[in-house]
């Protein structure tokens, strides 16, 4: 290749008399050509767009997957004394449906859209760490795809996404279930925990000038947020996790009551984490719709700090309430009443943010199009899970409440009616920028009213049967306590669902083999408001060209209208002279792909069959992450004769210093102060 | 300093071939994104070792077997918390040394620090053996279990720190450790120093508090 | 070698370069400073009697000396007293929050109340 034949550039003395030699790759892992396609370019990509687009679809699948358990869990209780699943049969599929959903579904979801969008939001070129934003992905695709095996190997877990102790102990659990379900999560946890600190870095790192912390979309705030989040919570869960390894594998005495452990410490725990981590799952939904609303509103958010300083006090205010999931486990009346305070005070935050979505609704020009139409749904179903969830801080009403049907429709309402409606409004909206077509609005519009009535038929009627007395988490219930009606017409709605998700799905396929036929949708089809809109669609690889200088919130939004004195909306630009043209991107350096990300996440669910089949293989795949890790750490993060043009490999050995200047010649000097390259050390 | 009239010489000639990005920081906080990536990664790994010191607090007390006043050997502890103590300060000079462009007192520096690292790991076992034949084994109590767990989580760390440290001193010795590379000796330095800080904590509430 | 279009850069503009190199007697000083501490530590348990730390003082009295400790290496050797603000926000964000949650955890475990083991 012509990377291993470009001539050796000068080497270079150090004042120690020492050279820098230059890296030479090594035989099968020459180091793959920047912007070439194919199957490949999407195994060894850097590209924070690509591995945007690979979290989405991944997740799609595990949604699959996900929803054929609830299916299955529905089935089973569509009348009393269902046969479908046996009682240990069904304990894996509601253990494994929560722990997808959450882990593998909404998750990932929420780490597609920052991934692709908040780079874009804040005109950054890339990440931070480009390859280890493709170590995350492949840590989270390998331990997702780890989790599932566990079905192929004696049994997925069956403790509940939460897994209490003593019950997720061998002795209650002598399955491998609970192995995968640890071992998966810690190498999902990895994934997390890596794309934390990169997304970190790169918004406070790599705006774009101008672009102050106070003039950034919601949705990115949102991300910056979410990601402090998972950056100080999936620790947590480590240690919980770690503590259940060394019980499981190795015989600790973490949870073991025999010995004096408190099953407790599990709680505290996972519920330190698991509170977090549920405003980790609804904080990036929050962000897209408060990016959505305003556009099909024609009006700017409303109250743009408050809804700034309401996500970051949810994401403060998120660590203090755990232990209100632990109310009935005797924590003691000084523990409860303080958690019950505290989660009525969460709630305020979360109600400035609901008035101040209605708010930007109230008098706005708006259109009803699919997005907005999820946007909506989004605020509605929300409020309704968000005000069962009150009623969970009244701790006495709240031992009634534990365990039953009651919570499962609450968390269905805020993690379905609210995360997922903001997500599969997020798809619609940001559908032209990704794949350059429009979703087809008819079925779009469809899909939403289908969904919203699946969605109610099958979690309401799920308030009535927690307050009747109807226990999550069990197989059957007998005839005669009045559960028959609504589990009837909670499987009716399943399958509702189900069909509204088939239709988003067959909505891409079929708008795609429509897209042929219809116009390109050019840089701004909703005539949009953030600088994502202002790049061609689908978006070029190296994003913006030249980065734009911001210089307001709603920047793009303003350079296409102004205001009259008395306040009125004036266009004072077309549309088609303030987007960027697309261009060859030649003098643009982007970061080079690399192999190791993949190579070096492959070693991991290695070592977690090892720990739980064979130690030797912990040896295989230890030596495949550490070889990995050398592989990656020995190759330069951006690959200094990677094609681009007015930087020819002359540059590299010449000693007048002059490449830096050379970068910034393609620059419109007009627009850009200065052009910046990321700084790409992952 | 003549030394630095040299260093400026081949500094601008290393930008002029792994370029710009190194020449200014170019990000809005002015620091590097790899050393604030590893702050961030030090602030998550408070909460993992307070969640292990926390297991430790709750469990300390066995309900059999030796507890740990009857097992501790405070002085041979103390000696090697001080070893582990001492390569901070090893560590520190590494780094001037890179950033004066001494690349020999670099590797010699480093080379203590690594040095001083494998001590107190070899302490760690030592210890680890002596508590095993005393009849305290991992799954002999809960103290017994979060006890190990807790060190020997701290001692996987201190591991990773030596080998990145050899790593360093390699890619030093082969010429790829320039001194606009300093960054990556200050990084690490601080993953080091923060292993120490983590023993500081360890040594004092699980060792010495009665 | 001659540096024709752009000025020399001055070390103390790259990444991690410090202005002046006096840190290095600093960083001896205070590893002694820590020595000396230690030595303290172990004097709590060398003699227990001692009427500094009797009786239960010596927890107060080991978790200042530790903090103490603590502190000096974040703050000196891993500079954070000499760095941007921002990464000493992000150090305490994530050590605040540790020592809160766990905090409240072992409270709700009353660990700290007499006769709460066993």
């Amino acid at each position: 290749m012509a990377i291993i034949e470009a001539p050796a550039p000068d080497q270079l003395a150090l004042p120690s008399g020492e050279v820098d030699t230059e890296f030479k790759p090594a035989g099968v892992f020459t180091r793959p050509k920047s912007g070439s396609t194919g199957w490949k370019s999407w195994l060894t990509t850097v590209d924070h767009k690509k591995i945007g687009i690979m979290y989405g679809a991944t997740a799609l699948v595990f949604l699959l997957i996900g929803g054929f358990e609830a299916i299955l869990i529905r089935v089973q209780l569509w009348s009393p004394r269902g046969t479908l699943l046996s009682a240990n049969t069904y304990n894996q599929v509601f253990t494994m449906h929560g722990t997808t959903m959450v882990f593998l579904v909404v998750m990932p979801i929420g780490a597609a859209f920052a991934n692709y969008l908040m780079p874009l939001q804040i005109g950054a070129r890339d990440v931070a760490y480009p390859r280890i934003n493709g170590y995350s992905y492949w840590m989270y695709l390998f331990g997702g795809i780890f989790l599932n095996t566990s079905w192929l190997l004696g049994g997925g877990a069956d403790g509940g996404w939460f897994n209490y102790a003593p019950n997720n102990g061998i002795l209650y659990s002598p399955s491998h279930g609970i192995d995968f379900w640890n071992m998966g999560l810690l190498i999902t946890g990895i994934a997390s925990l890596a794309g934390a600190v990169n997304l970190i870095v790169t918004v406070l790192n790599m705006r774009a000038p101008g672009m102050s912390l106070m003039r950034m979309p919601i949705f990115t705030w949102m991300t910056l947020v979410t990601q402090f989040l998972l950056l100080f919570a999936i620790p947590v869960l480590t240690v919980a996790q770690v503590l259940l390894m060394m019980d499981r594998t190795f015989g600790a005495n973490f949870f073991n009551v025999a010995k004096g452990a408190n099953p407790l410490l599990w709680e505290h725990l996972f519920w330190i984490f698991g509170h977090p981590e549920v405003y980790l799952m609804i904080l990036p939904a929050f962000g897209l719709v408060s990016d959505m609303l305003p556009v099909f509103a024609r009006k700017p958010i409303f109250g743009y700090p408050f809804i700034v300083f309401s996500g970051v006090a949810i994401g403060f205010m998120g660590w203090g309430v755990w232990a209100h999931h632990m109310f009935v486990s005797g924590i003691g009346p000084i523990s409860v009443t303080a958690f019950s305070l505290t989660t009525m005070f969460i709630a305020v935050p979360t109600g400035v943010k609901i008035l101040n979505w209605t708010a930007t609704m109230w008098g706005g020009k708006l259109r009803f199009t699919a997005p907005m139409l999820f946007s909506i749904g989004l605020v509605t179903m929300f409020t309704i899970g968000g005000l069962s969830g009150v009623t969970h801080s009244v701790a006495p009403a709240d031992t009634q409440q534990t365990d039953t049907y009651y919570i499962v429709a609450h968390f269905h309402y805020v993690l379905f009616g609210g995360a997922f409606f903001g997500f599969i409004g997020g798809f619609y909206f940001y559908w032209p920028k990704v794949f350059g077509y429009m979703l087809n609005e008819k079925l779009g519009k469809a899909n939403f009213w289908l969904m919203l009535l699946g969605f109610n038929l099958t979690f309401a009627p799920m308030h009535i049967l927690g307050l009747q007395g109807m226990s999550r988490r069990i197989y059957t219930y007998d005839a005669g306590y009045g559960f028959d009606l609504w589990n009837k017409v909670a499987t009716i709605g399943a399958f509702i669902l189900a069909s509204s998700v088939f239709l988003f799905i067959f909505n891409i396929f079929y708008s795609r083999s429509k897209a042929k036929s219809l116009p390109p949708v050019g840089a701004d089809p909703w005539d949009a408001r953030t600088i994502e809109w202002m790049i061609p669609s689908p978006t070029p690889e190296y994003n913006f060209d030249p980065i734009p200088t911001i210089t307001r919130v709603d920047d793009f939004w303003y350079r296409k209208y102004g205001e009259t004195t008395d306040g009125k909306l004036v266009r004072i630009a077309e549309t088609d002279d303030v987007v960027q043209k697309r261009s060859d991107g030649k003098h643009i350096h982007l970061p080079s792909p690399s192999y190791w990300p993949i190579v070096s996440a492959f070693g991991m669910p290695i070592i977690g069959y090892g720990l739980i089949f064979n130690l030797w293989l912990c040896l295989i795949g230890g030596i495949i992450v550490v070889g990995g890790l050398y592989g990656w750490a020995l190759e330069p993060a951006d690959d200094p004769d990677a094609a681009h043009d007015d930087h020819d490999p002359a540059d590299h050995g010449s000693d007048d210093g002059s490449a830096a200047a050379a970068i910034t010649e393609g620059a419109d000097a007009g627009d850009v102060a200065t052009e910046k390259e990321p700084e790409t050390v992952g | 300093m003549a030394n630095a009239v040299q260093a400026h010489e081949s500094v601008a000639q290393a930008d002029a071939h792994a370029p710009h990005a190194h020449i200014d920081h170019d990000t809005n906080t002015g620091i590097s994104n790899t050393k604030l990536g590893m702050w961030l990664f030090l602030a998550s790994e408070c909460l993992l070792f307070g969640g292990l010191i926390t297991t430790y607090l709750l469990y300390k007390h066995p309900l059999e077997g030796p507890t740990p006043k009857e097992i501790f050997d405070i002085p041979f502890t103390s000696t090697s918390s001080f070893v582990l103590l001492m390569s901070s300060l090893t560590m520190v000079l590494a780094v001037s040394a890179i950033e004066r462009g001494d690349h020999q007192r670099l590797r010699i520096w480093l080379g203590a620090t690594a040095l001083l690292g494998a001590t107190f790991i070899s302490g760690q076992i030592y210890e680890f053996t002596v508590f095993v034949r005393e009849g305290l084994g991992f799954t002999t109590s809960r103290f017994s279990s979060a006890f190990y767990t807790l060190t020997g989580f701290h001692g996987v760390h201190v591991t990773v720190g030596i080998i990145m440290l050899m790593s360093l001193v390699l890619l030093s010795l082969r010429g790829k450790l320039p001194e606009h590379r300093s960054e990556t000796v200050e990084i690490i330095g601080l993953y080091w120093h923060f292993v120490d800080v983590v023993w500081i904590f360890i040594f004092a509430v699980v060792y010495l508090i009665p | 070698m001659a540096i024709t279009s752009h000025d020399p850069i001055p070390t103390s503009q790259l990444d991690g370069a410090v202005k002046d190199y006096s840190r290095d007697k600093v960083y001896v000083l205070t590893a002694l400073f820590l020595g000396v501490l230690t030595v303290v530590e172990v004097l709590t348990y060398a003699f227990p009697d001692f009427p500094a730390w009797s009786g239960n003082l010596v927890i107060a009295v080991l978790m200042i000396l530790m903090a103490i400790k603590f502190f000096t290496v974040v703050y000196i050797f891993m500079h954070l007293r000499f760095d941007k603000p921002i990464l000493s926000w992000i150090f305490w964000a994530g050590l605040g929050l540790a020592a809160g949650v766990y905090f409240v955890v072992m409270c709700t475990f009353r660990i700290f109340w007499p006769g709460s083991h066993g």
